[in-house]
């Protein structure tokens, strides 16, 4: 939701702080200068990598020669950078400040660079870390000299890291190698920085307090890697991409955690319950994101609307942002995930059933309440149905609990399972009759493939001939002998000789004039015809205009 | 577990691994040995990297990298345990892709490929990616640089044990069964944990080809969740087969051989129906070759089995269907006419057709 340079400018802005009241002062100035960036839409438009930092609160820092500041910046800017690199640093607009500053703001000046006193350190370390090969000796220097100092902490370490993976991240493609240096002896260098400030106890404290907070930040911090992983293409690389990457999201949730994010989340206010589906493209407003009260209302207006499937769609996918936007992660949401996913089984939409499955696991797996059982059904049946892979039908079925084995809906689905893989006919249609839920429309999709399957086996099993009433019987379309009227099954009849005959069927009238199915030449026959909503693309899901002209419900 | 920063746990891996370094170059085997039975917190993977680098050596670049894996199957353990995620071992796995990568060029080391790619083929099974192993099997067996015979054996036993297993899951048996089968026979006798490990997916594979295995070899490698099913296939016993597959579910679920042995049940009710088909040819050899459907249900019944006309029937056309009986079905009798001859055809090292 916010954009990853801005967290970097956070990082940087926080870094510099020396104690607890300048980073509380700090946040309080870019919690205004967010707000007003959000505000005129300027927050996703400004290239925070490149925003100068705002002058320090309370500038009552340490005298220190501004020369000798000046010069470990700029050494550290050459050293930082392999020449290939772009010439634009993150720390030049500082430079570029200072000679427009007025001499009487010299004490700002400094103030801002006491943080980078520690960088001191850091180059002190560089400069002696002269080639790549020396990376192994470099980190044993350093860490044989700070053996004693080693009041270490996960965040702080984290932080530097994270600042040079944001480098590493953002300045593309360039040698493994040298991101290795860089974030060993930034590393390092942090490390030792921050060891041994007196704050870090405290902030730790508050830290581990932070725990479930990081919890909920969860959802935020996907976004984020999604970004890592588009910026720089750090997947294609190896094994220090992946730790990289992994690094920033690590590091990222937990360094700016300090910062309240959470002020910042969208406090919806509009009071209107319907709501069309308009994809984001910078951050919301808070006067059309709907709060939670009224998004209950919203979902169930939708549940008892009578209208189509397109429109219900539109408006809980609207439901679906203004929650996301919110960070609202409960029970409403689960509920609204759940109607969304019924109603695309209901009208055949997988994709959009897909995409509330895979939320809804992971929703489930925060531990919140919601049908649990029912979509592991559905789960189970969906991978039945689509993949040919025994794998992954072996893996969901062993990852099923005990107590979901004992569910019925489990067990329907687990039954299924087993009528596919043998082949038995008999068995899985019998299933789809009593099938729970949902349940049904899954198998839908299974249920041209079967009925084939069931009419090669019997036409090469069954001889001379076999009553097409039969078939239509034990194919489905027909219910059983003492059920259901005779209206319903006439219908039914004909359905499955209008079938048989689209397959290639061969039929023959018996001599009570019972019309019989001929399995020797049925059996050379029989053809699996074109989809009749085959588009010329392959995927019928994607021709919109078929999908809208079909009838919905 | 007492909660050590990411800082020190990376000075304590540093040394670790520069001990560890040191070890190896003075051949130092008992301090390795006692290095590698140490556990350690979340190692950094970079600084390992950077280890393993450093050396030339392919011998102990193999030795590493498979300590490598190990120690990062442990980093793995611990990271969830920390409640964080699992990225060691997929880490290990695109380093050692690398690894590969580099080995596949230079000419001397090519024999080292082999070692390399089992181990990335045990940290892909690990991780579940079995994907993934296609793309180096791809480079193993087409590339022209390769030699497969150059390989040292113990290499070339463990790679058809990994391939062997990705055909079981393919539900390719005649080549699982020979890949397992080379693996078995050129397998080290000494070491039994190596052959129970390949028996156990080369038994299933067996058993749907039709082949038994002998109950001294199910006792000898303590292969006895197999016994039952063995047992089961000789006597035609559905109610023991389902039985013997529901006791050890989550053993088979997990190995992945749950659907290979539940493909067996055809091969049981082959066995019923002959069985059936024995005592009747005794009693009246002339219509032994006509057999009553009721009379199937019945024997179902009675291994209590309750199955209907219908379902029975349906099982006895998918038996015709994938040949495991010859014959038809006539419909309005509800009777199953048996051929001539040979009227259940035995396997005979193929499997059932599907």
């Amino acid at each position: 939701m916010f954009p990853k340079s801005l967290r970097g400018y956070v990082e940087r802005a926080l870094a510099r702080c020396k104690d607890d009241i300048q980073m509380a002062a700090s946040q309080a100035v870019m919690k205004e200068m967010i707000t007003k960036a959000t505000a005129d839409g300027t927050l996703y438009t400004r290239d925070w990598d490149v925003e100068p930092l705002f002058p320090l609160p309370n500038a009552d820092v340490v005298k220190q020669d501004s020369a000798q500041t000046l010069t470990p910046i700029s050494l550290l800017t050459k050293l930082k950078r392999s020449p290939s690199r772009r010439t634009k640093s993150r720390w030049e607009p500082i430079q570029e400040e200072k000679p427009a500053e007025k001499p009487a703001s010299i004490n700002h000046e400094t103030s801002k660079y006491a943080g980078w006193v520690n960088e001191r350190d850091r180059k002190t370390l560089m400069m002696n870390n002269g080639s790549k090969d020396n990376n192994l000796t470099g980190t044993r220097y350093s860490s044989l000299e700070h053996k004693g100092a080693n009041k270490f902490t996960q965040k702080p370490v984290k932080r530097q890291r994270l600042i040079d993976s944001i480098v590493a991240a953002d300045n593309g493609d360039t040698s493994s190698d040298s991101d290795k240096e860089q974030s060993l002896t930034a590393y390092y260098a942090g490390a030792m920085a921050l060891a041994n400030s007196p704050e870090e106890r405290k902030r730790r404290e508050s830290r581990s307090k932070r725990f479930e907070k990081g919890q909920r930040h969860g959802a935020e911090t996907n976004h984020f890697k999604s970004k890592s992983v588009g910026s720089g293409n750090l997947y294609s690389r190896r094994a220090t991409a992946v730790v990289l990457s992994k690094n920033f999201e690590d590091g990222g949730s937990r360094a700016v955690e300090d910062f309240d994010w959470d002020a910042l989340t969208v406090k919806g206010t509009c009071q209107e319950v319907e709501k069309r589906y308009l994809r984001l493209t910078s951050a919301p407003d808070p006067a059309t994101v709907r709060p939670e009260e009224v998004l209950e209302k919203a979902l169930l207006m939708v549940q008892n609307s009578l209208k189509n499937y397109l429109y219900k769609c539109d408006q809980l996918k609207s439901i679906r942002q203004d929650l996301t936007v919110q960070r609202i992660r409960n029970h409403l949401t689960v509920k609204v995930y759940e109607t969304h996913a019924r109603l695309a089984l209901e009208v055949g939409d997988l994709p959009e059933y897909n995409q509330c499955a895979s939320q809804l696991k992971s929703l489930y797996a925060e531990g919140i309440e919601g049908c649990h059982m029912e979509f592991a059904a559905y789960n189970l049946l969906c991978v039945i149905m689509h993949s040919n892979n025994n794998r992954d039908l072996v893996s969901s079925m062993s990852r099923l609990s005990n107590e979901a084995k004992k569910d019925e809906a489990v067990k329907h689905a687990l039954a299924v399972r087993g009528a596919v893989t043998s082949g038995n006919y008999v068995m899985f249609f019998r299933l789809y009759k009593t099938a729970p839920n949902l349940s049904t429309c899954l198998m839908d999709l299974y249920v041209e493939k079967m009925r084939f399957k069931a009419v090669s086996c019997m036409s090469r099993s069954y001889r001379p001939t076999l009553p097409v009433s039969y078939v239509a019987q034990v194919l489905g379309f027909t219910s059983n002998a003492n059920e259901g009227s005779d209206e319903k099954d006439s219908d039914g009849l004909e359905e499955c000789v209008e079938w048989l005959k689209a397959h290639g069927a061969c039929f023959i009238a018996d001599n009570n004039g019972e019309m019989q199915l001929d399995m020797k030449s049925t059996s050379s026959s029989l053809y699996m015809p074109e989809p009749e909503d085959a588009v010329a693309h392959g995927d019928a899901n994607l021709a919109v205009n078929d999908f809208l002209t079909r009838t919905l419900s | 577990m007492a909660y050590v920063s990411m800082g020190e746990a990376h000075h304590r891996i540093t040394e670790y691994l520069n001990r560890f370094s040191d070890a190896v170059s003075y051949q130092d085997g008992a301090s390795l040995k006692n290095l590698l039975s140490l556990s350690s917190n979340s190692p950094s993977l970079i600084s390992l990297a950077d280890a393993l680098a450093v050396f030339h050596d392919s011998n102990r670049l193999f030795k590493q990298s498979d300590k490598f894996s190990q120690l990062s199957e442990i980093a793995d353990r611990e990271l969830t345990s920390n409640g964080k995620l699992p990225e060691k071992l997929k880490a290990a796995g695109s380093f050692l892709m690398k690894v590969f990568g580099v080995l596949a060029g230079k000419g001397t080391k090519r024999v080292g490929a082999l070692y390399v790619t089992c181990q990335l083929f045990k940290i892909y099974f690990k991780l579940g990616t079995v994907h993934l192993c296609r793309s180096v099997i791809r480079s193993i067996e087409t590339a022209r640089i390769f030699d497969f015979e150059e390989f040292p054996k113990r290499d070339k036993v463990t790679y058809m044990y990994y391939t062997g297993r990705l055909e079981v899951f393919n539900e390719n048996f005649p080549a699982a069964d020979n890949k397992l089968s080379y693996a078995l026979k050129h397998c080290n006798p000494q070491s039994e944990a190596n052959i129970r490990m390949i028996l156990k997916y080369l038994i299933p594979v067996k058993l749907s080809i039709g082949i038994l295995p002998k109950d001294w070899l199910l006792e000898k490698y303590n292969l006895v969740e197999y016994k039952n099913v063995v047992e089961a296939l000789k006597r035609g016993d559905l109610r023991l087969l389902r039985h013997a597959l529901q006791e050890h579910e989550d053993r088979f679920l997990r190995s992945g051989v749950y659907l290979v042995l539940e493909k067996l049940e055809l091969q049981v009710y082959q066995r019923l129906i002959k069985k059936i088909y024995i005592i009747q040819k005794q009693k009246d050899p002339n219509k032994a070759h006509q057999l009553k459907l009721e009379i199937i249900v019945k024997a179902l019944k009675w291994l209590e089995m309750d199955m209907d006309l219908d379902e029975v029937e349906c099982i006895v056309a998918i038996l015709i269907y994938k040949n495991l009986v010859k014959g038809y079905f006539a419909h309005k009798s509800k009777v199953v006419v048996l051929s001539k001859q040979d009227p259940f055809p035995k396997l005979n090292g193929k499997p059932v057709n599907s």
